[in-house]
């Protein structure tokens, strides 16, 4: 089926998520308006208006009632899904560079950046509040000494969170006493992206070591690789096969040194378990920045540098295409 | 005389009046005075040796040893007469008495009365004697006469060797290994080298399971420091070093030989592999000649330094198809040497005023250079016979800008490319002058070509060859053949090339745009001109054929292009077989093999058996491919079950969660809502079109 072709953003995508019913597609990019689409044809629901700098990620509670988003203006916003209207912002001294609801939706985390002398840290907050919200004080705030947090996912049943850092190591921190529980370093450069599975045992990781790794969100056990010439940037498993696509390109500087014949960055599927490659959708017009699985697994959702996003869905011999075992 | 001496130094003591000389006793008794008496008393022990005294005389005196050494014997004297010999001794004396004083001289007579052709010569040191020998030995008094010269003592010298002959020490033989164990390889498989990392590693690898799986034979840090080279027939892996070049081989490539030259950035092989030229810009002395050096590659052994004048092209010296000669150009001079002795053909260069370029024919002692116009006389191109130095054919070309010179691998044609001013001197046309060589009278035929030439190619072990002209984006590959004429078999317009590349058995050819052509390629069958693929290999720097012709290598090098290093393999129709990625991948060679043994009679009746070969070889590919897809397959089962394993583990503990995962969600089931038998289809109807329909009055 031909790809729908999403043209809303002005400038780069950042992010994009599928909310859990998988219906709704939230996209956010450098221009600082947040969207909303149906997944289903492609039709923009609304923006959420309020940034003022780029909005680097954002995440939707399992409710698909609240959306927090994350910018450059120092601020990270709490946003009623339905209305678009502003509910909370947290004013932070840095960038905010990710953040996320937990599994139960009650709480959320962001992390900040390292500038202008100040520390990255990792902010809990507790959203049940309501109307207290304005006098919310972080359940918790972990300083990060060391490289910074790049990408952030809670783990398994609000336990600890996972972050992945400027270095290419993960550590996981205890919700409740923010202590570094675990700390492992395989990829050699920062990681992109970290999205976990559907059960939320494993997650896969996107580095710009050109390597996408599969782990186990518990042990942080390295337990698969597959391997690229590009730095990869975004990394998804598919909840339906025993599938992984990676979406990458290159450094910003290099972008004119490859071919800029229509449509050459591709994203790249592999086998999750046999880590080969087996196909490669082409299509977008830059490096591709973020990649989502629907949650029912028959289609797939791409944003990329040159600020569309491509909702494609699969061919029934994707579903049908078996590797001989 | 000591006596007196004596006497006069012990009278200086005392007396100034006391007389010298003569015996006291006598002298005493005469006067009938008494004189003093002047003796020592007994017991007296003088206090003065005599060298002190009379060191300078005492050297004088006549040794018995000394004799010996200073004597020289001068042999092939002219035999004279005695009323001759006075002038001949004058002469004689002449000439030796430059090396010091001649104490004396011997001119034995034979029976005849003539001196027997021989003389002694006595010096006062070895040293006079030994500086006679060094500047008259083969002094040449006169035509028939030259002197050899002698130190008397060296006769006894020679006579004195030992009779037996005893057999210098054996040294222990360092068995480098088979040098050609790569070729015995049951499936033919080529190997090349290929250097990445940005030059930190080197690795050899092996061309297996026909072009799809690329195995590894070793690889090394730092094994060379700027690049590597192969041998011409492929014995040899030359690695680049500060202090000189490494030659590597044998099964284990260990090191064979080395080569100590400061600063070497070129290097040559003869086509034989014995020798081996290698160039460095650091240190020249006037004396030693040190800037391009030649080796014997198995002795290791400095054959001779050359100075290099000018930065010329690499190579400087150009050897001939089998190793005994080589050559090089001077500003106005061709200078041909002669291995094993190195020094130049029958000790002199040609003069060829304002010689411009010269190339060995690939399999004659031919030479083909080409002069340029220069004073009316116009330019020509010549070719010329070694060691005869014959021209055996010349041709004159007029109008002439440049030249450029291309002979076809066996021998059999040569090719010079010509550009002309045209009558207004203002444009350039282009001209193809091709000798025919194996016929009489080396006949040459003449093609014009109407656009700029940007590329010319022969086909190896063929007929035919390929021109690239014309401008971008107007680019055609003219094919010609020399049958009787030269004919033009096809010319294909429109294409993206600026690279000929021939496979090395011929028939083949592959036009690629490199570099800012961003890799175009094309292959082409000139046995019936079909294209049989077109493809591309973006931002390709290099393409390189295999020694056998099966299989080409296009590769994108760190040190043209910083990103997507990597080299891919085709097969020699084009098919893409496999991609290898590697990180800052900068050099690619296959490693080449020595001519083939088989007679061109065993060739034929090979191909003529082609269809039996084939039926084996396809039962063998088949055999290979079921068992390359068993072991992928045995290793995939493998990772199934291993992860099978784990996944069974988390799924149990996911089961055991599910209690907390309600309790965090409210109690709302949100794990079977998400699972798929849950499904219902929805209905969902969109906004389509608008339109309005005006009925009318």
């Amino acid at each position: 089926m031909k790809p729908l072709m999403l043209q809303g953003h002005t400038r780069a995508i950042t992010q994009i998520r599928y909310n859990r019913e998988g219906d709704l597609l939230f996209s956010c990019a450098k221009d600082t308006k947040p969207c909303v689409w149906y997944s289903l044809n492609g039709e923009r629901l609304g923006t959420y208006n309020g940034h003022n700098g780029a909005v680097w990620a954002m995440d939707v509670d399992w409710q698909t009632t609240k959306v927090l988003t994350a910018a450059a203006d120092n601020s990270a916003r709490l946003w009623d899904c339905e209305t678009g209207k502003q509910l909370f912002q947290w004013d932070t001294n840095n960038a905010v560079r990710t953040c996320g609801f937990s599994y139960s939706g009650d709480t959320i985390m962001f992390c900040t950046d390292r500038q202008m002398g100040y520390n990255p840290t990792l902010d809990i907050y507790d959203i049940r509040a309501g109307e207290q919200l304005a006098n919310n004080a972080p359940l918790l705030s972990i300083p990060i000494d060391g490289p910074k947090v790049t990408s952030a996912v809670w783990g398994g049943l609000d336990e600890y969170i996972i972050t992945g850092h400027e270095s290419g190591e993960f550590s996981q921190f205890d919700v409740k006493s923010g202590e570094r529980v675990r700390n492992v370093k395989v990829h050699t450069k920062q990681i992109n992206d970290i999205q976990l599975n559907k059960d939320r045992t494993m997650f896969v990781s996107a580095s710009k070591d050109t390597n996408a790794m599969l782990f186990d969100a518990d042990s942080l056990d390295h337990l698969k690789t597959y391997k690229t010439e590009r730095p990869v940037n975004s990394a998804a498993m598919s909840p339906r096969m025993d599938h992984v696509v990676l979406g990458g390109g290159q450094e910003a500087m290099q972008v004119t040194t490859t071919s800029t014949r229509i449509g050459k960055f591709d994203a790249r599927f592999f086998h999750l378990i046999f880590e080969e490659e087996f196909g490669r959708v082409k299509g977008h017009f830059g490096p591709i920045n973020s990649v989502a699985f629907h949650p029912d697994g028959r289609s797939y959702s791409s944003g990329g540098e040159d600020g569309y996003v491509r909702v494609h869905y699969f061919d029934p011999q994707y579903f049908e295409f078996e590797f001989e075992f | 005389m000591a006596d007196d001496r004596e006497r006069g130094g012990r009278d200086r003591n005392q007396s100034e009046s006391a007389s010298l000389g003569g015996s006291e006793d006598q002298e005493s008794f005469v006067n009938g005075h008494d004189e003093p008496d002047f003796s020592d008393p007994e017991d007296y022990v003088d206090n003065i040796s005599d060298e002190e005294l009379l060191g300078d005389l005492l050297k004088q005196k006549p040794k018995e040893a000394d004799g010996i050494d200073s004597v020289i014997v001068i042999d092939n004297v002219p035999q004279v007469g005695p009323e001759r010999l006075e002038k001949l001794q004058n002469v004689i004396r002449k000439i030796f008495s430059k090396f010091g004083k001649i104490v004396s001289e011997y001119f034995p007579e034979g029976d005849n009365g003539k001196t027997k052709g021989y003389i002694f010569l006595e010096y006062s040191s070895p040293a006079n004697a030994l500086e006679a020998v060094r500047n008259c030995n083969g002094y040449k008094l006169d035509k028939q006469h030259t002197f050899a010269v002698n130190l008397f003592s060296d006769f006894d010298k020679y006579s004195g060797i030992p009779e037996e002959w005893e057999a210098p020490e054996a040294q222990p033989y360092k068995d480098p290994g088979n040098l050609w164990y790569w070729l015995e390889d049951a499936e033919c498989n080529d190997q090349y080298s290929v250097i990445y990392d940005g030059g930190e590693r080197t690795a050899i690898f092996q061309n297996t399971h026909g072009g799809t799986e690329q195995a590894l034979v070793e690889e090394r840090a730092r094994w060379t420091e700027t690049y590597v080279r192969w041998s011409p027939k492929g014995t040899y892996l030359a690695t680049f070093h500060q202090r000189g070049i490494a030659l590597w081989g044998g099964e284990k490539f260990r090191q064979i030989q080395r080569f100590s030259h400061q600063g070497v950035q070129l290097i040559d092989f003869s086509p034989c592999e014995r020798y081996m030229v290698t160039f460095s810009p650091l240190i020249d002395s006037k004396d030693e000649p040190q800037a391009i050096i030649i080796w014997d590659i198995n002795t290791g052994v400095k054959k001779r330094g050359f100075h290099c004048e000018n930065a010329a092209q690499w190579p400087i010296f150009k050897w001939n198809s089998d190793g005994k000669y080589f050559a090089r150009m001077g500003q106005d001079s061709l200078s041909v040497y002669e291995t094993p002795s190195f020094g130049l053909l029958e000790k002199k260069s040609s003069k060829i005023p304002y010689i411009r370029e010269f190339f060995w024919s690939p399999t004659d002692n031919i030479i083909a250079y080409w002069i340029p116009e220069k004073d009316n006389i116009p330019a020509r191109v010549t070719l010329l016979e070694i060691p005869s130095r014959q021209e055996i054919r010349t041709k004159n070309l007029f109008s002439v800008a440049d030249c450029k010179i291309y002979w076809q691998k066996q021998g059999d044609y040569l090719c010079v490319k010509v550009d002309r001013y045209t009558k207004s001197k203002k444009g350039l046309f282009y001209n193809l002058e091709l000798f025919r060589m194996r016929e009489k009278q080396i006949p040459v035929d003449v093609v014009e070509v109407k656009e700029v030439v940007n590329a010319f190619a022969w086909e190896p072990n063929g007929e035919k060859f390929v021109v690239l002209h014309g401008e971008s984006p107007r680019i055609s590959a003219s094919i010609y053949k020399m049958s009787n004429k030269v004919e033009l078999l096809k010319c294909m317009e429109k294409k993206q090339a600026n690279h000929l590349f021939w496979s090395p058995q011929g028939q083949f050819v592959v036009l690629a745009g490199l570099r800012s052509m961003n890799g175009a390629l094309e292959f082409i069958d000139t046995n019936d001109m079909t294209v049989m693929n077109v493809a591309e290999h973006f931002m390709a720097t290099d393409v390189e054929w295999d020694p056998t012709g099966r299989y080409i290598i296009t590769a994108v090098s760190w040190w043209g292009h910083k990103v997507d290093n990597a080299f891919w393999l085709w097969s020699f129709q084009g098919r893409l077989l496999h991609k290898q990625n590697l990180d800052r991948f900068c050099q690619l060679l296959w490693r080449p093999r020595p001519p083939s043994p088989l007679t061109a009679s065993q060739i034929k009746k090979i191909k003529k058996n082609l269809k039996q070969y084939q039926k084996q070889f396809e039962i063998k590919d088949k055999m290979r491919m079921s068992k390359a897809s068993k072991e992928l397959v045995e290793k995939r089962h493998a990772l199934m079950t291993d992860f099978e394993k784990y996944r069974k583990k988390k799924r149990e503990l996911n089961r055991q969660q599910k209690e907390q995962r309600l309790a965090l969600r409210g109690g709302v089931d949100t794990d079977r809502q998400d699972s798929e038998s849950d499904v219902e289809d929805e209905k969902v109807e969109f906004f389509v079109k608008e339109e309005t329909i005006v009925l009318s009055k």
